[in-house]
């Protein structure tokens, strides 16, 4: 009889426990991420045969590595993303998803991504090295190039060479003689992410792409209203102490906010308008001397 | 003729003996929840479900199709010699040689059964997600069949030598060694001092199972021309011959007294 209400009793206290060691630690404790084989080859040699379901199971890894530490993770820190994904595409280099979007996981800015286009642009002449066919992975190469590394040459060359492989789309000549043509980059930009946005299924990269498009929206909203700080600056010798001064003075009818609906950033101190840090259309300035936020 | 009929009659025993082994049923059904387990990882994959459902799929074909063909196959002879119905058979007008080719097919039939249930349960998955898998995928399936049969081959030569359980290890060796093929061949650019007739010779002498792996191509949708088939058949056929001569030998030798 005792072992009984022993077992009960033991059954009833696993979940009131439980609970409090949710209370206690969080119930989204994130456990530290640990690399113990570092490298395609090591895997391989533990996992001779299987090398597809390998790369199969590290990129389902470096998905949840990469969405767990954006999401979760208070410092935000992608340390293991580069080697997760090049463990990818060595255990299977013909993984091309794992070459696109594991290029845009590594190139997006700092709190997107992880910051680091070279490693992401290296990712994706690993890839076309691999897939020389793929005509698809050219064309995000030159883009790559041209959005991160601020490359124009270098990026027409990429999409000419895409443009020579059997499917291609026409436009990717126009695209590259636009890249070498240079002219407002910004609108180049946007023509990129508009195309990317229309020919990407729905998803988070859709997302991206729009979230890119709304972002040149606000840098474009963020020129003319620092235009209009430096004409009111010139006009009273001082910088306006808020944008309600703008608005007092006629020159703005509203609280201006970003696509996102977050109200811009005002810094008084500099007289300069910028995307808010709160918003999700914010970066983070590449550490490169060609600075992202040009676009 | 009379040979033939008698091998036959063996093999379509050992198949109803080993259709009827309880741990066959859990592997293939271990195999066919793994296959579709990869349904569960589709949200996860970032539109790589139809990729990861056919690795998944075929390294679970070719993992428990391994098991399967060295846990029975290694019982096959030991199990008649435990129970004594060995003497039995070789009493009546069966050759030792037909007998151990009997076992050896009737496995076979069993794994190709198996093999034809978890095939049918990985077109069934991607059926499930909405892809329509041509029949390319039928290539890795025959390169994963024809390794099995070799691990089969295998297990029945140590069975003929010791007891299953040296025979189970003996035969896990072999089969993981044919595996590293590709490592003991290159293994001088590793370790220089080497000699290079011991990694020549044993890479020769280890069945090559890298060969039989054509999962990776038929996943990214490359061609398997029939020429490339007949090769890695022949070699097949070739290597598990001589096994299977070495195995009638030994079992020609063995004394069950």
């Amino acid at each position: 009889m005792w072992r009984k209400v022993l077992f009960l009793a033991l059954v009833a206290a696993v979940p009131i426990l439980l609970r409090k060691v949710d209370q206690n630690l969080g119930e989204f404790r994130a456990q530290e991420e640990a690399l113990y084989l570092t490298s395609g080859q090591q895997v391989r040699r533990f996992f001779p045969g299987f090398e597809g379901l390998m790369a199969d199971v590290y990129w389902i890894r470096s998905i949840q590595y990469f969405g767990g530490r954006r999401v979760f993770a208070a410092g935000k820190r992608f340390d293991l993303l580069e080697p997760l994904i090049n463990i990818t595409t060595e255990l299977d280099p013909k993984f091309e998803i794992a070459y696109r979007y594991g290029a845009v996981f590594l190139s997006e800015p700092f709190p997107m991504g992880s910051g680091r286009p070279e490693a992401g642009v290296a990712l994706l002449e690993r890839g076309v090295r691999e897939l020389p066919r793929s005509w698809y992975l050219q064309q995000n190469l030159g883009f790559f190039i041209y959005f991160f590394l601020k490359d124009p040459p270098r990026a027409a060359k990429a999409l000419l060479e895409a443009r020579k492989q059997p499917g291609s789309p026409i436009w990717l000549e126009n695209m590259a003689a636009t890249f070498l043509g240079e002219g407002g980059e910004r609108a180049i930009a946007r023509q990129i992410w508009r195309q990317m946005h229309d020919t990407l299924e729905d998803g988070i990269f859709k997302k991206n792409a729009l979230n890119n498009i709304q972002r040149l929206d606000a840098l474009d909203a963020v020129d003319d209203l620092n235009r209009v700080v430096q004409a009111l600056t010139s006009r009273t010798g001082r910088h306006p102490r808020s944008l309600e001064e703008l608005r007092a003075a006629g020159l703005l009818r509203a609280t201006p906010v970003d696509p996102a609906g977050v109200p811009l950033h005002y810094d008084p101190a500099l007289g300069v308008v910028e995307i808010s840090r709160d918003s999700p259309l914010w970066r983070q300035p590449l550490p490169t001397a060609r600075r992202y936020e040009s676009f | 003729m009379g040979g033939m009929r008698r091998i036959a009659a063996v093999a379509a025993n050992t198949f109803r003996e080993t259709v009827r082994e309880r741990v066959l049923y859990n592997l293939v059904l271990f195999a066919i929840l793994m296959t579709l387990s990869g349904l569960l990882l589709n949200p996860l994959s970032l539109r790589q479900d139809e990729k990861i459902v056919k690795d998944i799929g075929l390294a679970s074909m070719e993992l428990f199709g391994t098991m399967i063909a060295v846990f029975i196959g290694v019982g096959l002879v030991s199990k008649e010699i435990e129970r004594r119905s060995l003497h039995l058979l070789l009493a009546k007008p069966l050759s030792r040689d037909e007998f151990l080719l009997g076992k050896f097919a009737g496995l076979g039939l069993t794994l190709s059964a198996n093999v034809a249930a978890m095939t049918a349960g990985l077109y069934a998955t991607l059926w499930m997600i909405g892809r329509h898998s041509g029949p390319g995928l039928l290539a890795a399936v025959y390169g994963i069949l024809l390794g099995l049969m070799l691990a089969v081959s295998i297990a029945l030569l140590f069975s003929t030598l010791t007891s299953s359980a040296l025979a189970a290890v003996c035969t896990v060796c072999v089969v993981i060694g044919g595996r590293f093929a590709d490592v003991i061949r290159n293994m001088r650019e590793v370790a220089p001092g080497a000699p290079g007739w011991l990694t020549t010779g044993l890479y020769y002498a280890l069945p090559n199972f890298h060969t039989f792996d054509l999962k990776d191509r038929v996943v990214h949708g490359d061609p398997v021309g029939f020429h490339q088939l007949g090769w890695i058949t022949l070699y097949g056929a070739c290597y598990m011959g001589v096994v299977l001569l070495a195995a009638l030998a030994s079992f020609r030798r063995r004394d069950f007294q």
